[in-house]
């Protein structure tokens, strides 16, 4: 792969550019880290150029100064070969830039239409024009592929909708570099897929596209040539048609990395969890977020939950634990023992684990130091304690050992403040203290999100040692290649209720795809009885 | 150069947070008497009839706070009436101060204060003198005023942790029914507890007529014979088991986690409403007992009619404790303070052409700046890291950061590019291109992909 390395070139090419933008020799620092060193970036016209990265590898560094967002310590910009200034997002846009965020710009209660037209809304003497706007965006929807209805509220059409709405939005504002910031993390494997189709056709209406993600699979199906950082410096351009994917893998990670998780089959015993008949009232609407749902887990066996964000998923996790309420005639039982109205307290110090969904909500007090977080379910215990009075020795050792057992990497160790620690970081405290707690279940729900290869691996390998070593497993997750890696048994949750049970060896993401979105569903199937 | 590893116990005496939250108080107050002293100029600049010397004068008058009285003695004495008068504001300062660490906002310090007084009061004046040791009078007398305050406080908490009701409208509503339950009950009771003897009939009897009034232990006489006594002593006291509460044993651990965050407590089996409730009960006590401590000094005139008044001393420590940062040992300080610019201010009339109201001002100034004190941390830590961004090891500085970029772009609206602009100065903009090392991780380069160091030219790399 010595071909691949690229550094930036400083000869200006000011008369007929190939590139459409070129960032050269961008140099983005913080207090602490050079975000970006030295980084160049060539997109060409009419090409869809993946950026890969880790977390914090400057990806998103990167982008935030092309749209204006940072100004750069050192580097140019360069717009068809002249050199640009972007100071904000409108610079951004005047130069036809247009960004699909990860987590989408809409305003929920307007419609797809008013969205779109939101801050150029055509009006004369005051008095919105909306006729000749709705034309444009029908016409572009027509053109493009992308179907949307410009008269609904965003709040009620599919997440898959709402990003085909933000990509209007670009198309209307006659953007023609567009930047997607992991636009598949939040759809279904056939949205993803109708996805990098619109992708393709709009790179061959002569669109340039750059393409943020760290998923290997999406940018060899889609993107031309694929330019890799990793923490914060650049390492080389590729045509992805010359790379695997594990070459690029291994650019990005800068070793080899495995992605299969290594595991042996799984060797189911006695029923740890037992949950019978649950139903949770929903906080946003009238319907039951959860309805009678009833499964069990047992030791020895990662049981995961599958399913589209906000079909129940997390409501099923806060009544499991204790967080949220369940109506009256569930039962929960953890190793026979009926715990559905114990307190949260007793269900920790009695063999439930948990790996929360939001990790800055419930995982961590922020504000507290690594070491006061490692101990946040423990500092009662006599280990931690004497007449009231916490043993600071004993948490700093306890924590340190932690740290060093799980390398958790943070500026001032045991003592740095868990909000200035990197999002992996976070979430690898979360886990260490987790599994080293005494448990019986560990209920983790995505215990990966917004990770990258090197620590999904990792958190990947933990899992599936804690389940050989003797406990059962909750895995609730939204990546369906997390999914059908790491489990050992499969249910699919639509709209709070069990709609399949699958064998992650028999069946195909395509299929389970269909569980997800609810064009399918087992015939009886109420939860996970007919397993055995 | 600093050793990468551990930055935090051996960090530089700049860096440290306890330095930086003083640095950043003593910033704010020295912002206050800047504007204090221009205010004082511009009116004189402003008016025919005072010379513009006179705004230095003023602000003098100000700063040197008890000092501005004058002779030795008199300045000895008014320095003993500042620190009695600090003490009820220091106890005011902890009930907020304790109530913000755990994230609530106490505003019903007046009103615990309030019935604080009359619980003391209505003992201290209740037990016939010579029935029993003054000693225990005055002790039944200090918990009978704390006691009532920690059930006042406990209210408020009550309607927080059970039905989620805002603190900040029970705390205003249990004000307001303190300030006329104070009324009605001294009103049924007036020819029992006002002073009629000395014809202040709008007071209450000091509780020295019934023999009861705190030791001073010869501090009075220490300071000229002002009005000082042990309180002094046993706030700071109580300061100082507060400091240890919150930050030593498991209890303080829980309420601080609460403060922080009420999820993440929540998710970690902390019973958090019934910390809600303690919080505010302890918040109670503590105003409550600097009400016990004021009243039971003996030689205290308590005005009882209180229906349309509430006392400063229970809003002032808000400032109190905003002032320090919430640190218990911090409000004894801005207490203390507090008073001393108050006592400054009181000497403007006499001596200049001011009103004592520049010392309120230059308060308000002060609070107002403490409202940045994030801002000037950010900044103390700007200036002070460059040296130690030198420091952590290429692997930890690689994954440590925080990220900022991610969160920053994906969090805020596209749309308002301002929101953006403003708030990446303070948190990150920091550039020290120079100075900071390169995010590397030698451990995990391998030979086939190794990064681009930027000199190598790379000819071939975008055009094969």
């Amino acid at each position: 792969m010595d071909n691949t390395r690229k550094a930036p070139s400083p000869a200006p090419e000011t008369e007929g550019s190939p590139y459409v933008i070129e960032m050269r020799g961008i140099t983005k620092v913080f207090p602490g880290i050079v975000a970006n060193d030295n980084i160049t970036l060539q997109l060409k016209r009419g090409e869809i150029h993946a950026l890969l990265g880790e977390n914090g590898a400057g990806k998103s560094t990167l982008m935030s100064v092309l749209f204006g967002l940072y100004q750069p310590e050192q580097g140019e910009i360069y717009k068809d070969g002249k050199k640009v200034v972007i100071n904000n997002p409108n610079d951004a846009n005047a130069l036809g830039i247009g960004m699909v965020h990860q987590h989408f710009k809409l305003v929920d209660v307007f419609s797809v239409l008013d969205n779109i037209i939101l801050g150029i809304e055509p009006a004369s003497l005051g008095f919105l024009r909306k006729k000749e706007a709705r034309q444009k965006v029908l016409d572009l929807s027509k053109n493009y592929g992308l179907n949307v209805d410009p008269d609904a509220l965003v709040e009620d059409i599919t997440v898959g909708m709402q990003q085909r709405t933000e990509i209007l939005k670009m198309l209307y504002r006659e953007n023609e570099i567009l930047i997607f910031d992991e636009p598949t993390a939040v759809l279904t494997p056939q949205e993803i897929t109708e996805l990098m189709n619109i992708m393709k056709g709009l790179a061959a209406e002569g669109k340039s596209i750059l393409f943020i993600s760290h998923k290997l699979n999406e940018i060899m199906e889609v993107a031309d040539r694929c330019t890799v950082l990793r923490k914060g410096k650049y390492v080389g351009t590729v045509n992805v048609s010359d790379v695997t994917k594990e070459d690029l893998s291994a650019m990005m990670v800068g070793r080899d990395v495995k992605f299969a998780v290594d595991k042996e089959d799984a060797k189911p015993a006695e029923t740890i969890l037992d949950v019978k008949n649950l139903t949770v009232k929903s906080k946003l609407h009238r319907k039951n977020a959860v309805s009678d749902v009833s499964l069990q887990v047992r030791v020895g066996e990662i049981v995961c939950i599958a399913g589209i964000d906000g079909n129940g998923q997390s409501e099923f996790v806060a009544a499991l634990t204790g967080l949220q309420k369940a109506e009256p005639g569930a039962q929960i039982l953890l190793c026979g023992e009926d715990v559905t109205k114990k307190t949260i307290r007793y269900k920790n110090t009695h063999g439930i684990s948990h790996i929360p969904e939001d990790r800055h909500k419930h995982g961590l007090v922020l504000d507290y130091t690594l070491q006061e977080n490692i101990v946040l379910q423990r500092y009662f215990e006599v280990e931690f304690q004497k007449y009231g009075f916490i043993r600071f020795d004993k948490v700093r050792a306890y924590a340190d050992s932690l740290i060093e057992r799980f390398d958790i990497r943070s500026g001032q160790g045991a003592d740095t403040i868990a909000r200035s620690m990197s999002g992996g970081n976070q979430q690898k405290a979360i886990i260490a203290r987790e599994m080293d707690r005494a448990h019986k279940l560990l209920v983790a729900v995505q215990p990966t999100r917004g990770l990258d290869v090197g620590a999904i691996e990792f958190i990947h390998e933990q899992i599936v040692a804690t389940r050989d070593a003797g406990s059962a497993v909750l895995l609730i997750s939204l990546e369906l290649d997390e999914v059908m890696n790491l489990s050992d048994r499969i249910l699919v949750m639509y709209e709070g209720e069990i709609t399949g049970e699958f064998d992650p060896k028999t069946t195909s993401v395509e299929e389970l795809g269909l569980y997800m979105a609810g064009a399918k569903r087992q015939n009886g199937q109420k939860g996970g009885e007919n397993h055995a | 150069m600093r050793k990468p590893e551990k930055t935090g116990s051996k960090a530089s005496f700049f860096r440290r947070s306890a330095v930086q939250s003083v640095a950043a108080s003593l910033i704010c107050i020295f912002g206050g008497l800047v504007v204090g002293f221009l205010v004082l100029l511009l009116m004189a600049v402003f008016s025919k009839d005072i010379p513009v010397s006179e705004a230095l004068k003023g602000i003098l008058i100000v700063l040197s706070g008890p000092v501005a009285a004058g002779n030795p003695r008199d300045i000895l004495f008014t320095c003993g009436n500042s620190l009695f008068t600090a003490t009820p504001l220091i106890m005011t300062g902890l009930s907020v101060a304790l109530a913000f660490k755990t994230g609530l906002f106490n505003i019903g310090a007046p009103g615990q204060y309030l019935m604080g007084a009359m619980g003391s009061l209505i003992v201290a004046l209740s037990i016939p003198q010579g029935s029993m040791p003054a000693w225990i009078i005055w002790t039944l007398a200090f918990l009978a005023g704390t006691l009532l305050g920690v059930i006042w406080g406990a209210i408020p908490g009550f309607f927080k942790a059970k039905f989620n009701v805002n603190e900040v409208i029970v705390c205003i509503l249990t004000n307001w029914i303190a300030a006329n339950i104070v009324s009605w009950v001294f009103y049924a009771h007036q020819e029992q507890f006002v002073n009629i003897a000395e014809t202040k009939t709008n007071f209450i009897r000091k509780t020295i007529s019934n023999g009861v009034s705190t030791a001073t232990l010869g501090l009075d006489k220490l300071f000229a014979g002002s009005y000082l006594d042990v309180s002094i002593i046993i706030a700071c006291l109580i300061a100082v088991l507060l400091y240890v509460m919150l930050n030593k044993t498991t209890f303080g651990y829980e309420l601080r986690a609460c403060g922080y965050n009420r999820n993440a407590a929540r998710y970690a089996g902390m019973n958090e409403k019934r910390n809600i409730m303690l919080s505010m009960a302890i918040a109670g006590g503590l105003a409550a007992c600097g009400a016990a401590l004021w009243c039971l000094n003996g030689q205290q005139d308590f005005k009882w009619n209180t229906y349309q008044s509430l006392p400063n001393v229970g809003f002032n420590g808000i400032p109190a404790a905003l002032l320090a940062s919430n640190n218990p040992i911090g409000v004894i300080f801005s207490a203390i303070f507090l008073r001393y610019i108050d006592t400054g201010g009181s000497y403007l009339p006499g001596e200049t052409a001011f009103n004592e109201y520049v010392s309120q001002l230059i308060i308000a100034v002060i609070i107002y700046f403490a409202g940045f004190s994030k801002f000037i941390k950010d900044f103390l830590n700007k200036k002070n890291n460059k040296p130690l961004s030198v420091s952590p090891a290429p692997a930890v500085a690689g994954t440590a950061a925080p990220e900022p970029p991610d969160t920053e772009t994906k969090d805020v609206p596209a749309e308002n590019p301002d929101i953006q602009t403003e708030d990446v100065p303070a948190e990150n903009a920091d550039a020290q291109t120079e100075d900071a090392p390169p995010a590397e991780n030698p451990d995990i380069q391998t030979e086939d992909a190794p990064p681009a160091d930027g000199t190598a030219l790379g000819k071939d790399g975008d055009r094969k």
